[in-house]
């Protein structure tokens, strides 16, 4: 029998080429549907919640907008700040600006992963479908997301901005189509950006070191408002900070072009409206254009140099293994470096190699870099409002200062602990094999991962309690007495955490993020950010109560250790024996 | 081709060197039961390796090959009977049981930001080998597996079979007595897979007991003593090749006795309608 195969006619393969992107998005949008389908109920509701939440969002959004803007016109307001229709005329451009220099910088990892790093590409380049609609639906994937993100706050505040202006009709329909143009000629930049990139550098490292550049950028940005004197700000610095707005408004600029236009359109100055829209739109249909063409030659070649790379040689430091400063004496040789060992070392060796690690690791040290100058800044004074407290209410809060600086290195650490312990176990991953097939008792693992996460915890307070007290000078005594309260209140903390850890561990994770199960994780945090309360108070309480009594600070310091000592080491201790047991089944479905 | 193997580790509490082979049980499974939820993936297999032989392990996709594998090597709990290993109950006596096997996955699943060296130094430390032993042992197997001039490279930029090579050398660290070996020549070149067949011929030679799953049938015919067919979680066939060719007429060879067992049969046929 001769077989029946034979090949489609061309047409039938490759078809149209917005017809092949459809197919290929349209596999995404069935994933998307069959996915909510066979979801548990719980996660359907969750996710029409969700959705109900975004729309509700969107409306406050719009509202907050709307009211804000008719704010801004009014006649108090104008007289304090002058004229403002200028920066409300600006607003277009710094959204339309914000919109386009988000959708580049994001777009850049997004497109990273999805045209090199996507597991589907080996399928998709040896189907018979035109490479340029791989690259368009891939291009479209990638950006649908952010794209949907920046609508969700672009559009209710162009939207109010045109109702509390009163713009014409078309200006609502050209914002959503301008928008979408831009966003398109953003992903296409970046596509190009990420074609050039992977030609020099491999992507995976990209991603690595884009990851950690990423997270560190936006936990600087987040933390940046710590740093600002908002006390000092006044009607001077809203003046300068308005007239930044306006200067993105420029007419060379080609964003601004795009923003002219939809307030043109909205005042109905339809020449140059529609002219400024037009010349935006083809703009970007250029950039776009170009984009593809040259991104799909790049694409093929960048991603067909991949599958054949060749790594470069470079010698790693030996790292693991005998410390350099031993003798090579053969009563050294003959050392046996115990399982423990092993696993501290090779923890602290994955932690500092992998960039994904260090982006979360490196955070807790900005936040204690900002928090040790916020710190110097204050003087380290508690603020006692206008003084008419009562004595033993300001002597307490003059006590209490004593301590601030242990406060905040306790809250670094204790951040540093969410990462190090809550994913102790979690970050082995579908590795953990080679331990658990080990002669390595659980309670070995147990230990070895508690001083993973405590010792270099313990290093970053001590170094942070260290350097605060040799700047302030706040007395020795409570410097030492510090030293083992904090190593105390740290080991409770480490117990916590990783007993949720373990207990929430996912081990089969591919994306880091997925490592730990949210609730678990959740909990896990809970639990030590109550802790981290209680063992302060425990700690110093007493001490800071006691000179209210005329009893030596010493004493209550003393009272304070047995206390909250007692208190962090059940903490340590309790948590982790009761799920010790579960260590043995890690791994296992 | 020979190669020392030196070590031992420090939870061997008996002396397995002077106990006789093919007498001694070293894996043994007792009416072992796996269950996932409702599902039942491994349903009362028992069966003995014994020291000095090639245990072949053989079934269809999902029979449940690499559940039994993992439960032999601990990293599965049994939800009823009892695996030992070694004369060691892998659940009542982890450490020693554990001690006394090796083990290769069929991903080999190592941590990417260690150099191959790196690796094999840690494994030795896990098993409680002196510094100067593994240091020796690991630059012989790094000699054998072809890796020395990748030992200082990060395992994230190694090959599939690099990969799969480092994961069978870490399981040799300990010079185990026992060693389990899932799929062991999947993505290995000719070469490779002729290395590792010669080895675990040469270690069973020694006494040691290999247990090892494979699809390719003419691997086991050619290299296994017995061999034990898997299917739907029950173990259904165990023996030689003589005892298992006695269970269907004529003179068969391996692919027909596991497809006559499978039930596997029918799809020749299907295959014989596609040409």
């Amino acid at each position: 029998m001769t077989s029946s195969f034979a090949p489609a006619s061309e047409a039938a393969i490759g078809g149209d080429l917005w017809g092949v992107v459809w197919k290929l998005l349209r596999l995404r949008v069935l994933i998307f549907v069959s996915g909510f389908r066979r979801a548990k109920l719980r996660s359907k509701i969750v996710m029409i919640l969700a959705v109900a939440l975004i729309l509700i969002f969107l409306g406050f959004i719009f509202f907050l907008s709307w009211t804000l803007l008719r704010f801004f016109r009014s006649p108090e307001l104008v007289s304090l700040l002058g004229d403002i229709e200028p920066v409300l005329e600006s607003v277009p451009a710094l959204i339309v600006s914000g919109m386009f220099i988000g959708i580049l910088l994001t777009s850049f990892g997004v497109l990273l992963q999805a045209l090199y790093l996507a597991g589907d590409m080996d399928f998709l380049l040896s189907a018979p479908v035109p490479i340029r609609a791989v690259f368009m639906a891939k291009l479209l994937q990638a950006i649908l997301p952010n794209f949907g993100l920046v609508c969700l706050f672009a559009l209710p505040v162009l939207y109010g901005l045109g109702i509390s202006s009163g713009y014409s009709f078309f200006f609502y329909p050209v914002v959503l189509l301008v928008l979408s143009a831009l966003a398109l000629a953003a992903a296409g930049l970046a596509s190009l950006f990420v074609m050039l990139v992977v030609r020099i550098f491999p992507a995976r490292r990209v991603a690595e070191v884009l990851g950690f550049i990423g997270a560190i950028a936006s936990f600087i940005c987040s933390q940046s408002g710590q740093l600002a004197r908002w006390g000092e700000a006044g009607p001077a610095q809203a003046q300068q900070a308005l007239k930044m707005v306006t200067r993105l408004n420029t007419p060379w600029s080609p964003l601004a072009w795009a923003a002219r236009g939809l307030v043109s359109l909205g005042k109905a100055d339809w020449i140059a409206g529609a002219g400024l829209t037009a010349l935006t739109l083809l703009v970007c249909g250029l950039v776009f254009y170009v984009a593809l063409v040259t991104s799909e030659r790049l694409y093929y070649n960048g991603w067909a140099s991949m599958q054949n790379i060749t790594h470069k040689r470079k010698p790693v430091r030996r790292s693991y293994g005998l410390p350099t400063w031993m003798p090579t004496a053969p009563a050294f040789q003959v050392w046996k470096p115990s399982a423990l060992q092993a696993m501290i070392q090779k923890d602290f060796l994955v932690l500092r190699r992998d960039m994904r690690n260090m982006s979360q690791l490196v955070m807790p040290l900005i936040l204690g870099i900002i928090y040790f100058f916020m710190l110097l800044r204050s003087g380290n004074d508690l603020s006692v409002g206008r003084g008419e407290a009562p004595p033993v209410v300001l002597e307490l809060i003059h006590n209490a200062s004593t301590y601030t600086s242990v406060g905040l290195s306790l809250f670094v650490g204790w951040m540093l602990l969410g990462r190090l312990a809550g994913m102790g176990f979690a970050q082995e991953g579908k590795s953990y094999w080679l331990i658990k097939t080990a002669p390595v008792s659980s309670a070995r693992q147990i230990v070895a991962k508690f001083l993973v996460a405590f010792l270099p915890t313990l290093g970053l307070c001590f170094s942070f309690l260290l350097l605060t007290w040799l700047i302030q000078r706040s007395g020795f005594a409570t410097f030492i007495f510090a030293l083992p309260a904090v190593a105390l209140c740290i080991a409770g903390s480490t117990g916590i955490y990783l007993s949720f850890g373990i207990a929430g561990a996912n081990m089969n994770w591919d994306d880091p993020r997925h490592m730990q199960k949210r609730v678990a994780s959740c909990l896990g945090t809970l639990a030590s950010t109550v802790y981290l309360p209680i063992s302060l108070v425990l700690f110093f309480g007493p001490p800071i109560a006691v000179t209210l009594f005329d009893v030596p600070e010493i004493a209550g310091q003393i009272a304070g250790l047995l206390v909250g000592g007692g208190f962090s080491l059940a903490c340590a201790i309790i948590p982790l024996a009761v799920v010790h047991r579960r260590v043995a089944r890690l791994g296992e479905i | 081709m020979h190669i020392s193997l030196i070590a031992s580790p420090r939870f061997l509490l008996y002396d397995i060197e002077n106990m006789t082979p093919n007498n001694i049980p070293l894996i043994s499974t007792q009416h072992l039961v796996k269950k996932f939820g409702e599902k039942t993936a491994v349903e009362d297999v028992s069966f003995e390796v014994f020291g000095g032989e090639i245990f072949g392990f053989l079934g269809p996709n999902g029979a449940g090959k690499t559940t039994t594998i993992k439960m032999i090597v601990g990293l599965l709990q049994p939800s009823s009977g009892i695996v030992k290993v070694g004369g060691f109950d892998v659940q009542n006596q982890a450490l020693q049981a554990k001690a006394a096997s090796g083990y290769v996955p069929d991903e080999s699943n190592l941590y990417a930001k260690l150099t191959g060296r790196e690796l094999l130094r840690f494994v030795g430390d896990l098993y409680g080998l002196q510094r100067q032993q593994v240091d020796r042992r690991i630059e012989e197997l790094l000699r054998l597996f072809d890796l020395s001039q990748a030992g200082d490279d990060t395992i994230d930029s190694y090959s599939h079979g690099m990969q799969q090579k480092t994961a069978l050398a870490a399981a040799l660290v300990h010079d185990p007595k026992v060693l389990v070996l899932d799929e062991p020549t999947v993505g290995l070149d000719p070469k490779s897979a002729r290395l590792i067949k010669d080895l675990l011929r040469q270690m069973a030679e020694r006494g040691a007991a290999i247990f090892l799953s494979t699809h390719i049938l003419e691997i086991a015919e050619r290299m296994c003593d017995r061999i034990g067919i898997i299917n739907q979680g029950r173990l259904i066939s165990v023996g030689t090749m003589d005892e298992l060719r006695g269970t269907i007429s004529g003179e068969a060879s391996l692919e027909d006795i596991f497809l006559s067992l499978t039930g596997g049969a029918e799809y020749a046929e299907i295959a014989e309608v596609l040409k």
